[in-house]
C-alpha cells in the first residue's frame, strides 16, 4: 500500500475512534477554563431561613435535633461541628444547615453534582485515577499522530506544501506571539 | 466489529477493577500508624513543622471549585486544621464533607501579610457568595496547614 494511502486509512479510524474522547474532553476544557466565573463540577443552591428562638442552653445535640425539627428536615444526620461558639455546622446527605446563633440565621446549602459535566471533568482532570492514566495517554499519542498525519493527507496547493504550510505557521504562531507578549508585559 | 465491541468491554471491565482505588481513598497510600492530635498541632505548631503526621477527624469543609482542600476538625471544640493539595494531584469531591477522614500530611507554617489577607478574604467571599470588609483584617498573621500526602475517608 502507497504510504499516503495508509496514512489516510489510519488517519480515518483513528479519528473515528477519538470523536468521543475529543468531545469529552473538549467540553470539559470549556468548563475547568472558566473556572473562576463558575463552579464547573457543582451546582450549589443556598437558602437562609430566619429562625423565631436559639435556645442556647442546649446541647450539640440537642440543638442539631432543634434545628431539624424547626426546619422541617427528616435527612438523616451525618455528622455535626461547631466552628465557634455562635455557630453550628449539621452535615446530611448531600446538604450543610450552617447555623448562626447571632443572627438566629440557618442557611441551608444543597450540592448538587452538574449532570454528564462533572463526568467529563472527574475523565479530563483524571480525577478516576487507575487505568485511565493510560487510556488518557494514548488518547494524547492518537491527537499527535492525527495532528501530524493530518498535515499530508493533501497533496497539491492546498497541501502542506502550499495554502497548508501557511495555515499551519499561522497555527503555530497563535499561541508562540500570545506568549512572547505576555513575557514582555509581565517581566 | 461486534467482537472488537465484546473484548474492549472485557478489557476496560478488568482494567478498571486492576487498577481502580477504592473509591474511599485519595492520594498516595497511608504510612504511618500513630496518630497525632489536631488539638496537639495547634497547641504547638513549631515542634511539628516540617514534620509528616497522621490525623484523624471529620471533614467540615471542602475546596468547593478545585476540590483541593478539605478541613477537618480538632478533637477540641471550635479547632479545625486545613489539609491541601496540589491542583488536581487529588480532588476531594464535595460529598465527603461531614465524614470522617485518615489524612497523612507534612505541617507547613505559612506567614501572610496583611494585604495577602485582604486578597485572600476578597477571593473566599467571591467563591461562597460571601461578604467580607477588608477593614476587618488589621495586621498580618501566621498560620498552620497539612501539606495533603494522603487519605482515607472512612
Amino acid at each position: 500500500m502507497h504510504w499516503r494511502r495508509l496514512l489516510k486509512v489510519l488517519h480515518r479510524d483513528i479519528g473515528y475512534l477519538a470523536v468521543g474522547l475529543t468531545i469529552i474532553y473538549a467540553v470539559s476544557g470549556v468548563a475547568v477554563n472558566h473556572i473562576s466565573d463558575w463552579n464547573p463540577n457543582y451546582r450549589i443552591e443556598k437558602t437562609t431561613l430566619k429562625l423565631d428562638s436559639i435556645p442556647y442552653q442546649l446541647s450539640k445535640d440537642e440543638m442539631v435535633n432543634f434545628i431539624l425539627n424547626t426546619l422541617n428536615i427528616t435527612d438523616e444526620v451525618k455528622n455535626s461541628f461547631r466552628p465557634s461558639p455562635n455557630e453550628l455546622e449539621i452535615f446530611l446527605e448531600g446538604k450543610t444547615i450552617h447555623v448562626n446563633y447571632q443572627t438566629k440565621e440557618a442557611t441551608i446549602e444543597k450540592v448538587n453534582p452538574r449532570f454528564l459535566i462533572k463526568e467529563t471533568n472527574d475523565l479530563h482532570l483524571n480525577k478516576v485515577k487507575g487505568a485511565w492514566t493510560y487510556i488518557a495517554d494514548v488518547f494524547s499519542v492518537s491527537l499527535i499522530f492525527l495532528a501530524i498525519s493530518g498535515l499530508f493527507l493533501l497533496k497539491g496547493k492546498n497541501g502542506i506544501t502550499g495554502r497548508g504550510a501557511w495555515l499551519t505557521v499561522i497555527g503555530f504562531a497563535i499561541p508562540i506571539i500570545y506568549l512572547l507578549i505576555y513575557y514582555m508585559i509581565n517581566n | 466489529m461486534k467482537k472488537l465491541f465484546i473484548f474492549l468491554f472485557v478489557f476496560l471491565a478488568i482494567t478498571s477493577n486492576l487498577f481502580a482505588q477504592n473509591g474511599k481513598k485519595y492520594g498516595n497510600k497511608i504510612t504511618l500508624k500513630e496518630k497525632t492530635s489536631i488539638s496537639a498541632i495547634q497547641e504547638n505548631p513549631e515542634k511539628y513543622v516540617g514534620k509528616t503526621v497522621l490525623v484523624e477527624g471529620l471533614i467540615v469543609d471542602v475546596c468547593e471549585k478545585r476540590g483541593c482542600w478539605i478541613e477537618i476538625a480538632s478533637d477540641k471544640e471550635f479547632e479545625k486544621i486545613r489539609f491541601k493539595v496540589d491542583d488536581g494531584v487529588i480532588v476531594f469531591p464535595m460529598e465527603i464533607k461531614g465524614e470522617i477522614v485518615l489524612a497523612e500530611g507534612i505541617v507547613e507554617k505559612l506567614t501572610f501579610t496583611k494585604e495577602q489577607l485582604i486578597e485572600q478574604g476578597i477571593h473566599q467571599a467571591e467563591e461562597h457568595g460571601t461578604t467580607f470588609d477588608p477593614n476587618s483584617v488589621t495586621k498580618g498573621k501566621t498560620t498552620y496547614r497539612l501539606k495533603g500526602l494522603g487519605t482515607v475517608v472512612k
